[in-house]
């Protein structure tokens, strides 16, 4: 009953199965006047189309992932107004997507999430920055940083600093975020620069309203196409002389453009306060924890303050205006390296201002500026320069909160347990790990390189397999310095994700052409399920015409692969068998295994109303699930330890004559039957049963049924 | 600036935290009232816990304000606070978010395990005494109830009883129809929703009686026990019956009268060392090892009178529905000695040795009891208890528990916490397979290195009863058994001066 072919669906019914977005849909049709409301994230999608952009592209990733996945399920909309839609298959193919508007005055918006995907990206920006574009050019990147984010901890400014590309960072207020949407192409094309506008993860998923207008069609645009393509021009090829020229021309043209776009255009906000010898500057997005920081200690208003929605470039004059006749000003630039702060330093020093400067000696230089850390940070800086402001009475309240904080953990004895998070229930990627998990009982610890996605979750708890994380569609070029050292051979573990955005390249090929001893296992669920289920190139049915597109196996033959299996991820046995022998054969190149199972987020969307529609129609419908025989349970869990799945819980042991709690699988089960093959494969306990109910039985099943009920009654009570 | 009203949402992936944001703020919306909120789903949709943050101005307030409406909770500026769970109630209290002088706390009281809790080889669960008191103690108001239950009777999901409750809890300028209208329009599973509101809305206006959620004792009936129980009730102390009555229904089902007048017989041994205490640990203990897994039980177990009705109820099959039932079983040579003779096994398991099949040859076997011929295979196996007596394992079981008894009663003088220690200690030993064998050997590990010595008088009955306890412990800490090896190393080297004296 598992894994039935996504292509059995008609393509007009094949959706993101993550969610459906026909509410969002709606929004990106409002007209002049009306009143958009949603998410940060679809505010800036409705404010690219009102700009007329000739196309859209991106990679997935959150917090930024709705950009394109509302687009997605637009085509209709993205017709009519003649917008190309690609979704790539990494964000560099994003960035050079953004070469279109090198030679041709067509504006185009790519989003990705940053930092990850801007480091993927770097090479194409450069060059689509050096030699600059004449139709606007927008990156929106989520800027994955602080609570909730999944990536290193780095900032996208330092890009935008290295290829003189704009960096925006609105404040997180949906009429700001849309205005600075639609300034960027302006801004763009008024300087020749690409773009980038930074949206961090709270501000993607702000909900708010503003007035929408009009979508724009393009003027140029796949609706109405260009008879010749421009003329050679060397000027717009990032190739030597011209790099030499763009080089001088970013600095000694482009950029005071810029600083004079963002004074004319009041890009930057002033908020007015009387004290004139105080001042603050902060970055767009951290405004509203700022302004409530100062509300907070009762100073709200009084501070004048420059809020920052374009961080690159300053505009010195600006800047200089803003501090001249100042005793003190607060930089509040949240993580490191502190660029926007040693630039104001070095502005002033050359003006000859001589203003104190506070930012990361009164704020942390790492981590997430939380409203908590910001009070510090205000408390500290108005302690040293402002000693006539009486904030005596917030400051006590703020060390109250902390003491009653402190007091509670005392109360809960604190640490409380940790949730990580982990495989969904039926993932058909853990029984994977289980397999592994066995296999090490028999041959020992194994080096494995994780990579990215969701079985970046096997790091975690129960299973803690995974020596290192290299990046997306890494994990077997990181492998390669450690496999020639291990006496054991190395597992690498890698997402079809993964596989399509780098690994087929940067891992696949590199291993054949140096002849790697290596293992790789390849989760083959068919989409990228970590961000939302979007489709990939093996996902069963393309988007446009529902055929898919590249297999896994095909290619990696194609590409001489000779130890190759695919083998359905639910049958551990099988599974750990192969493993063991990918582990011990004699072959010495590189042995691939394709664990195939389809996500299991996607498939329970996809099923679950075809089922429902099957009962309603009085269809036989038979319901697979598992369970735990409690008097047989003896509450060792090990099968949780070999499992992890989340219906498969804890209660407390129905036997008075015990007292540790036995498992049980509650009503989340989708009747994957993990637990009865790793019960079955690790030799654990007869305590699994499974359990088919047959929904609308027939007159067969019901006498079927009743004959046995009968007999089977008439034994057991012998 | 007009204060807002902040809400702080706790909740699991799969709780529809995200939906319950969407339904306040289109209520809010629909009261003309400014309002805000935001969240950082990332992978915690993935099984983890995360959190969402809304701020709803009061009314009459100007829009122009929803321009600094915070996207982060402030440490003692949370109005109210809504918990999914119990644990994520206590997470948020840990935080600082939920404080005494403000925060009301609308909780589900019920728990979903954590993945570090449910791994343990024991019972692993964080102190729920601790949650509820830091609940009482550091919030200013608590809404508390099982929502889990309440979502269950109403046949809706979670988030909506707790919209129900944040409805009932009046704590927000948003009448009942507004959030009914923000179901409605939100268009999904609208009446089971409406109905789970309902519900959450009743409990926290106290209208509804809360349902509490029964983990009855299961007892064993059995008949042809009578006389037994009798001579229990006469020889032995009242605080100790239930679990010896039960022990002894277990026992005569298990195998038969004769095995649990063995049982009485053991226990009166241990009631003349004169602690009621003991006596109830052992009776709890011993029964539990006389009725030790084998082929038989399982077998026994999985064609019990009841089970089937059991397994209708868990897996929630109606009536009229047709149920089958498919068992998984894998016995290997180990099981298939245990069950013949001393001798027979013997020589069973030499050749598994000699032949390397020990632990490599199972038989995987997937029997379905819901047909006539499965059943029936299973009835015969359960029908093999006459010959359980006469198993190697029955003859290795009873020397087993022979020898535990005799360590007790001779640990009782010195001191009677280390006699409690070292019946406690059975615990260790459970399970099937591998994990049987794992808990065996520690048992017996600690049985040689720690309950002998202490014994043998080379600890302070203090320090020995101690050192058991510690090492019990240590066993249920990892399946490597790293943490006991440490532990046994520890108390050897506290073992090693009073040896010397002793010398």
């Amino acid at each position: 009953m598992l894994d039935q072919p996504a292509a059995q669906l008609p393509v007009s019914q094949r959706t993101n199965p993550e969610r459906s977005f026909t509410e969002e849909v709606r929004a990106l049709r409002l007209g002049e006047g009306e009143v958009f409301r949603g998410e940060g994230i679809l505010a800036v999608t409705k404010a690219i189309l009102q700009s007329g952009v000739a196309y859209v592209g991106g990679y997935q990733g959150a917090p930024v992932s709705h950009l394109v996945d509302v687009l997605v399920e637009s085509q209709d909309l993205l017709d009519e107004l003649g917008v190309h839609l690609e979704t790539c298959t990494n964000e560099s193919s994003a960035a050079a997507l953004l070469g279109a508007s090198i030679n041709y005055p067509i504006r185009g918006c790519v989003t990705w999430k940053s930092i990850v995907g801007t480091n993927v990206a770097a090479d194409a920006l450069s060059n689509l920055a050096s030699p600059g574009v004449i139709g606007g050019a927008l990156i929106v990147v989520g800027e994955d940083y602080g609570e909730g984010a999944s990536v290193i901890q780095e900032r996208t400014q330092a890009y935008a600093l290295k290829s003189s590309v704009w960096l925006m960072d609105p404040r997180p207020s949906l009429p700001t975020i849309v205005r600075c949407t639609e300034k960027a192409f302006e801004l763009s094309e008024a300087t020749n620069t690409p773009v980038m506008m930074e949206l961090r993860i709270r501000a993607c998923h702000v909900t708010g309203e503003f007035l929408a207008k009009d979508n724009v069609p393009p003027a140029i645009s796949r609706n109405h196409r260009l008879a010749h393509p421009a003329a050679h021009n060397y000027d717009r090829i990032s190739h030597p002389p011209s790099t030499y020229a763009h080089e001088k021309i970013k600095v000694e043209v482009r950029q005071p453009a810029a600083e004079r776009f963002i004074v004319e255009q009041g890009l930057n906000e002033l908020l007015p306060g009387e004290r004139s010898d105080l001042g603050i500057i902060v970055q767009g997005g951290i405004t509203n924890v700022l302004v409530r920081g100062l509300d907070r200690l009762e100073v709200e208003g009084k501070v004048p303050t420059l809020v920052l929605n374009v961080t690159h470039p300053l505009v010195p004059d600006q800047i200089v205006d803003f501090c001249k006749g100042k005793r003190a000003v607060l930089v509040v630039e949240e993580g490191a390296p502190d660029y926007i702060e040693q630039a104001i330093h070095a502005l002033l020093r050359k003006r000859d201002v001589d203003t104190k400067i506070y930012g990361k000696d009164v704020l942390p230089m790492a981590g997430e500026y939380t409203a908590e850390v910001i009070t510090e940070g205000l408390l500290k800086f108005f302690a040293q320069s402002a000693n006539d402001l009486d904030i005596s009475g917030p400051r006590e309240r703020f060390e109250a909160a902390r003491a009653g904080r402190a007091e509670a953990q005392r109360l809960l004895g604190g640490p409380l347990p940790l949730r990580p998070p982990g495989f969904c229930v039926g993932c058909p990627e853990r029984p994977v790990f289980s397999a592994i998990k066995l296999l090490e009982r028999e041959v020992g610890k194994v080096h494995i390189s994780s990579d990215i996605g969701c079985h970046s979750f096997a790091t975690l708890a129960p299973f803690n397999l995974g020596n290192s994380i290299l990046g997306f569609g890494m994990s077997l070029a990181a492998a390669g310095a450690v496999a020639p050292v291990m006496q054991k051979r190395t597992i690498s573990v890698m997402g079809d994700g993964g596989f399509w955005h780098n690994g087929l390249l940067s891992g696949v090929a590199s291993a054949m052409f140096n002849r790697g001893d290596r293992v790789l296992v390849i989760m083959q669920n068919g989409y990228t399920s970590a961000t939302g289920a979007q489709f990939i190139p093996n996902t069963s049915g393309n988007r446009r015409d529902g055929e898919t597109t590249s297999d896994i196996s095909a290619t990696l033959k194609a590409m001489g692969v000779g130890w190759l299996r695919t083998i359905h991820t639910y049958n551990v046995g099988t599974m750990l068998k192969t493993l063991r022998e990918a582990m011990s054969t004699d072959d010495k190149g590189l042995k691939v295994i394709v664990a195939d199972g389809e996500c299991q987020l996607a498939r329970q969307r996809r099923i679950r109303p075809q089922i429902a529609a099957q009962l309603k129609r009085g269809e036989r419908v038979v319901r697979t699930r598992y369970g735990v025989d409690d008097e047989v349970c003896t509450g060792d869990h090990s099968c949780i330890r070999l499992s992890g799945c989340p219906s498969l819980v804890v209660k407390p042991s129905p036997d008075p004559l015990r007292t540790d709690p036995v498992a049980s699988v509650n009503n989340g089960c989708v009747g994957c039957g993990l637990c009865g093959e790793v019960a079955d494969a690790a030799v654990l306990c007869p305590s699994f049963y499974k359990a088919d109910i047959v929904q609308n039985a027939t007159w067969w099943d019901r006498l079927k049924w009743k004959v046995r009920s009968k007999v089977i009654g008439a034994m057991a009570g012998a | 600036m007009p204060k807002p009203v902040t809400i702080l949402i706790g909740a699991l992936g799969g709780d529809g935290g995200g939906v319950l944001c969407d339904w306040i703020v289109s209520a809010a919306q629909s009261q003309g009232l400014g309002v805000q909120a935001t969240q950082i789903p990332g992978v915690a949709q993935r099984t983890g816990a995360t959190t969402y943050y809304v701020e709803v101005m009061p009314a009459g307030a100007v829009p122009r304000t929803t321009s600094v409406l915070a996207l982060n909770p402030a440490m003692g500026e949370v109005d109210v606070a809504l918990a999914t769970e119990l644990l994520e109630a206590g997470r948020m209290i840990f935080n600082g978010f939920v404080t005494p002088d403000r925060t009301t706390l609308i909780a589900s009281t019920h728990r979903v395990l954590a993945i570090g809790e449910r791994m343990a080889m024991g019972d692993g669960s964080f102190d729920v005494g601790r949650l509820l008191r830091a609940v009482k103690e550091r919030s200013r108001a608590q809404i508390l109830f099982d929502m889990d239950q309440a979502a269950e009777e109403s046949g809706g999901v979670i988030n909506a009883v707790l919209l129900g409750a944040l409805a009932g809890s009046g704590k927000l300028p948003i009448p009942d129809g507004a959030f009914e209208a923000a179901i409605r329009h939100a268009g999904k599973s609208v009446d089971t929703n409406l109905a789970a509101f309902a519900f959450g809305r009743g409990h926290a206006r106290g209208e509804l009686e809360q349902a509490v959620r029964e983990h009855r004792k299961r007892q064993t009936a059995v008949q042809g026990a009578e006389d037994l129980v009798e001579r229990a009730r006469r020889t032995l102390p009242v605080a100790s019956l239930d679990i010896v009555e039960e022990g002894i229904r277990r026992l005569t089902a298990y195998q038969d009268p004769r095995y649990a007048v063995l049982y009485l017989d053991r226990l009166d041994a241990i009631h003349a060392l004169g602690s009621a205490e003991l006596l109830r640990e052992v009776a709890r203990h011993l029964a539990v090892r006389m009725s030790f897994e084998d082929v038989i039980r399982v077998a026994q177990a999985k064609t019990s009178a009841e089970r089937v009705a059991r397994v209708r109820a868990e897996v929630r099959a109606k009536d009229h529905e047709p149920l089958e039932i498919t068992e998984h079983f894998k016995p290997g040579i180990e099981e298939i000695a245990a069950v013949l003779p001393p001798s027979l096994a013997k020589r069973l398991l030499g050749w598994g040795e000699r032949t390397g099949r020990l632990g490599k040859t199972y038989f995987s076997m997937h029997v379905r009891t819901t047909t006539i011929f499965g059943f029936a295979r299973l009835r015969l196996v359960a029908g093999l208890r006459w010959w359980r007596p006469r198993t190697s394992r029955y003859v290795e079981e009873q020397a087993e528990i022979e020898r535990w008894l005799g360590q007790i009663r001779a640990a009782s003088p010195l001191g009677i916490d280390l006699a409690r220690e070292i019946a406690e200690s059975a615990r260790l030993i459970k399970g099937y397979g591998d994990t049987h064998k794992r808990g065996l050997g520690n048992y017996r590990r600690i049985a040689d290195e720690v309950i002998a010595p202490a014994l043998a008088g080379r600890l302070t009955p203090r320090a020995a009863a101690d050192a058991v306890a510690n090492a019990r412990v240590a066993a249920l800490a990892d399946p490597e058994g790293e943490s006991l090896s440490k532990t046994l190393v520890a108390i050897a080297s506290a073992t090693s001066p009073l040896k010397q004296a002793a010398e």
